[in-house]
This record gives structure tokens, C-alpha cells and sequence, in this order.
């Protein structure tokens, strides 16, 4: 039978390999570290390796719990120390792409404006962003596709107000 | 068709043009195109969008850590570590962990298989919705025993939320067993060898796919909890105005009758009900509602245990007036249910997503044998 309790799914490591750097990706910008948003692909895995959703579905299935899981994390306050460290270190030395890079503080403001959100607008902003069309986050939200681009501007325009009000100087 | 809209498009719609201006109808871009406010409108969105998303690129931050295969590959490593341990204890199929038997032993009925097969048949069906992240799929029933006063206690989530009935399974009769088949699209259950004493042919019922909708809410269920003298606990962030659907069928059941009136024997087969999730991940609405004010604990912990992996079809069963024990069918576990008085048996099972159920005024044995020779 192919549901006995505990089992787990046959296809999982072909929609592990497939589907992993997405989450990934997803689970970063929202939480804006790259280990942690590791950390959270690994509980959206453990919890898809035991359900029956379809492969077929597995790509909108998993962005979603990617994004749940980790705006669960941040609004839980379970951020590992590792973060705090990270930030002790100074400056950033990522890609610097002048206009893309942002201070950790004011990568902080986003994260905790984004965890203020409502939930709905959360998601819709995060799964934008992550590259899904404005059909996948409607059908993976619940949402006409119409009402993506409202969702997705509210969120947005909420998170500008954040950083502007508290932009530095340049 | 207007080329030129009137009025101005909406704030949602001027987003949609920044990075996806196919989706936008002709006639708002060409609105917004002669429109000084759009622009102006169009400009913002624009520039919210391009700050956001630049404040929430993963490549703006930290990027320690290894990416490409090597990365999948070490992580791939590592959940299956993780799953393995996880998976142990539950992989081993008959002598359950204890937490399990301690339940499992104390089940079911035989009215209840019938019953549960008529509820799953009244109840909703399977075929996916695109626009639903599925977050429990039944795979397995199994009962819960439970008192009739349990039963009667047991919260009715109207109390909690609005429910939806989306779509009726229209029940009905049909002529014969080619017809159930057509009408619903599943492989009619035909016994090979009836047992002594059921003769005749069976009357065929079948039913469509019924869907119904809940949307939690948190307002609703703090007036549930206080007219009951409970508080609410708080809800989980996310739950409040979260919708889930349940889809069951389409089914079908032949009955044998006897003259006496009661089913000889009832055999069912539906399409095993599936719940759907707008976002709230299935594990945190299934504790949250379980932890309710008006669920007995002990019921809500049983249920909490068993519906751990998310696909198991809970079936309540009045434990004063019924049994449960399990047997094989054709390599599957099945349910079987006993009335205490022995006059009823049942047996349920669910295979690749079918729920099916043999119930009657038989014995176990005659049951099973109608269970294993089914066609």
C-alpha cells in the first residue's frame, strides 16, 4: 500500500534535486541568509518526503511551504546566533552591484516589516520576487491572478515605506 | 472589444505592467500609456518594486555557503540522514510502536465501515485543484474510539468558520454496475462469490464529487469558546480567514437487501477524500482546531498521534458499541469493525487513493472473503 504511516515517498530524491535550489531561494529572501534558508529546506523536505502530494504539484506545493516556513521563522524568533555573529563581521562582502546592496540594517527593517505582513501579502511578495509568475502565485495562494498584482503592490509599498523612512543619507 | 480603456487601472494592475506586461489586457496599457496619472502611478510601482526587491535579494547578503551540486548534494546527505531517523520507527508495519497499539487495539465497527463508506460517498472527492496546495491526501483509516457522547461533543466547525458546501455529490441510483462506472468513473466493485444467504442483484448508488470550504475564523471561535466558559487559545499566525477544502468521491456502492430490511451486504468504493490548503500549513491548522475548546483531550491527542503523517482517514467509532482489529487484504492493512453483539462485520481499506468497504450482517470471515475476491 502506498501510504502506510512513516513511508516515505519514492520520487523524493528526484524532486529534492530538482526542487532544492528553489526553496532555497525562496526561504532567503525571506530571511535574507543563505544557511537558514537551508536550514528551513530541509523541514519543507522532511514534511514534503511524507505527503502524497503530486510531483506534478510539487513545485508550487514546495515554494509555499518554503515561504510559510520561513516567515514562521522569522516571526518565531528562531534565528540561529550564527546571525547575530554574522552580522558582527562588518561589512558586507557580497556582489556590490551599488544599488542593490543593502546595509544588514536595513536588512533587518525589511525582515521585520515583512513579518508584519499579513500573511497572504507575505507569500504573494515573497514568491514574486522568487520568480513565479503572477498565475503560480495565484493558483498557489487561492488568488485570481487579478488580484496578484494588488496583493503584491500593497506588500511592497508597505516594505518601501519601511526602508524610506529610515533611509540613510547617501 | 474597447481598445482604450475609460477608467484607470488599478494599483494592482499597474504592478503587473512593471514585470509582466503580457498579463495586462491592450486596452489598460494603452490606457495607461496616453494617462499622466498611470505613469505617474506606473513610475511608483516601478520603483517600490525595483527597492523591495532589491532589499530582498539573497545576493545582496550573506552568501556564505556552498551552492551548485555540490551543495544539493550535501544537503541531499543530509536530509536523507534525517528522514531515515524519522522514518524508523514508523516503517515497521505490524508491531506498531506503542503509542499506536495502545489505540488500535481499543476500535471500530461494523456499522462503521458501512458508515464511513456512506459518509466518504456523502462527503467529497479527489481529482486535484490546480489552485490548492493538497495538504492531506488519505492513505490509510483507521478509527478512533470514542463514546456517542464524544461523538455528539465533537466541535462542529460551523461554530469555528464559515462552511462552504461548493459542490453537491448529487446521490443517486443507477441500473446496473456499467452505469455506476460510467457515471463516476471508477472501477465498480463486483463480488465474485456472494455469501450464504445474500441473493439477488444489488441496487447501485452513486455519488459525484462533493466539495465543501472552511474558512477559519478566529472571531467566530472566540464566541464558541466563551459561550462554552473556554478561552480561545490564540490562533496561529496565518489561520485566522484560512480556507481549506475538502474534496471526497465520486463513489459507488451496490447493496444487497434482505427481506428484514437491513443491508445484507453493503460494498462501497470511493474516491479517498483529499484537503486542500490556501497556505497554513496543514500541521498547524490540524493542532490548532484539535486543541479546540469542546474536543475531549484525549480524543484530540489520539487524533493528534494518528493523523501525524497527514494521511490517515480518522473514523469515529462508538466504542461502546463496536470493535476494531486489523487484517490483510490482498497485501493491504485493513480496518476491520465489529458490532459487540457480533451480528455486523465491516472491513475498510484504502489502495493508490481509493477507500473501499465490505459491511453486512456477516461474519469477519465472510467479509474478508468478499474483501480478497473483489473484482
Amino acid at each position: 500500500m502506498a501510504g502506510a504511516p512513516g513511508a516515505v515517498r519514492a520520487d523524493l530524491e528526484q524532486v529534492f534535486r530538482t526542487g532544492y535550489p528553489a526553496v532555497v531561494s525562496v526561504a532567503a529572501r525571506v530571511l535574507g541568509s543563505r544557511d537558514e534558508a537551508e536550514d528551513v529546506a530541509q523541514e519543507v523536505f522532511l514534511s514534503f518526503a511524507r505527503s502524497a502530494v503530486p510531483a506534478a504539484e510539487a513545485p508550487g506545493w514546495l515554494a509555499v511551504a518554503a515561504a510559510h516556513t520561513a516567515l514562521n521563522h522569522l516571526r518565531s524568533g528562531r534565528r540561529r546566533a550564527a546571525r547575530e555573529e554574522a552580522a558582527a563581521d562588518g561589512p558586507l562582502s557580497a556582489p556590490d552591484v551599488a544599488d542593490t546592496v543593502v546595509s544588514r540594517e536595513e536588512s533587518g527593517r525589511v525582515r521585520a516589516a515583512l513579518a508584519r505582513l499579513p500573511r497572504k501579502q507575505a507569500v504573494a511578495l515573497v514568491l514574486r520576487h522568487s520568480g513565479l509568475s503572477y498565475a503560480d502565485v495565484a493558483a498557489a495562494l487561492g488568488l485570481s491572478p487579478g488580484s496578484v498584482g494588488t496583493t503584491v503592490r500593497r506588500a511592497e509599498s508597505a516594505l518601501r515605506e519601511e526602508l524610506t523612512s529610515h533611509a540613510p543619507v547617501r | 472589444m474597447r481598445l482604450f480603456a475609460d477608467r484607470h487601472p488599478t494599483d494592482g494592475t499597474l504592478r503587473r505592467l512593471v514585470d509582466e506586461p503580457a498579463g495586462v489586457a491592450d486596452a489598460d496599457r494603452a490606457h495607461v500609456a496616453g494617462c499622466d496619472v498611470c505613469l505617474a502611478g506606473l513610475a511608483r510601482a516601478r520603483a517600490d518594486a525595483d527597492a523591495v526587491g532589491a532589499a530582498l535579494s539573497p545576493a545582496a547578503l550573506t552568501l556564505a555557503g556552498t551552492t551548485g551540486a555540490a551543495g544539493t548534494d550535501a544537503a541531499w546527505h543530509r536530509l536523507s540522514a534525517a528522514v531515515a531517523a524519522q522514518a524508523r520507527p514508523a516503517l515497521v508495519p505490524a508491531p506498531a510502536p506503542a503509542r499506536a497499539s495502545r489505540w488500535r487495539g481499543a476500535l471500530r465497527s461494523p456499522v462503521v465501515a458501512a458508515m464511513g463508506v456512506v459518509v466518504v460517498l456523502g462527503g467529497a472527492g479527489a481529482a486535484a485543484a490546480a489552485d490548492w496546495l493538497q495538504v492531506f491526501r488519505t492513505e490509510e483509516v483507521a478509527a478512533v474510539p470514542v463514546s456517542t457522547t464524544d461523538l455528539v461533543g465533537l466541535p462542529d466547525l460551523t461554530a469555528y468558520g464559515d462552511v462552504t458546501f461548493v459542490s453537491e455529490p448529487d446521490v443517486r441510483e443507477v441500473a446496473d454496475a456499467a452505469a455506476a462506472e460510467d457515471a463516476t468513473g471508477l472501477e465498480a466493485p463486483e463480488v465474485a462469490e456472494l455469501p450464504t444467504g445474500v441473493t439477488g442483484e444489488p441496487a447501485w448508488t452513486v455519488g459525484g464529487r462533493a466539495v465543501a470550504e472552511f474558512t477559519f475564523s478566529a472571531d467566530r471561535a472566540a464566541q464558541a469558546a466563551a459561550a462554552a466558559g473556554e478561552t480561545l487559545p490564540p490562533p496561529p499566525a496565518g489561520l485566522d480567514g484560512a480556507t481549506f477544502r475538502l474534496e471526497a468521491g465520486p463513489g459507488v456502492a451496490a447493496v444487497w437487501s434482505e427481506a428484514r430490511g437491513v443491508p445484507a451486504l453493503v460494498v462501497g468504493r470511493v474516491t479517498a477524500p483529499v484537503a486542500y490548503s490556501s497556505g497554513v500549513p496543514f500541521e498547524t491548522a490540524r493542532d490548532y482546531l484539535l486543541g479546540l475548546p469542546g474536543l475531549p483531550d484525549e480524543l484530540a491527542a489520539q487524533l493528534r498521534t494518528f493523523t501525524g503523517d497527514g494521511t490517515t482517514l480518522p473514523l469515529p467509532v462508538p466504542a461502546e458499541l463496536a470493535t476494531v482489529s486489523t487484517a490483510d487484504v490482498d497485501g493491504t492493512e485493513a480496518t476491520v469493525l465489529a458490532t459487540r453483539d457480533g451480528t455486523l462485520h465491516g472491513v475498510v481499506w484504502v489502495e493508490d487513493g481509493v477507500v473501499t468497504g465490505v459491511a453486512g450482517s456477516l461474519s469477519e470471515d465472510e467479509v474478508l472473503a468478499v474483501a480478497r475476491d473483489l473484482g
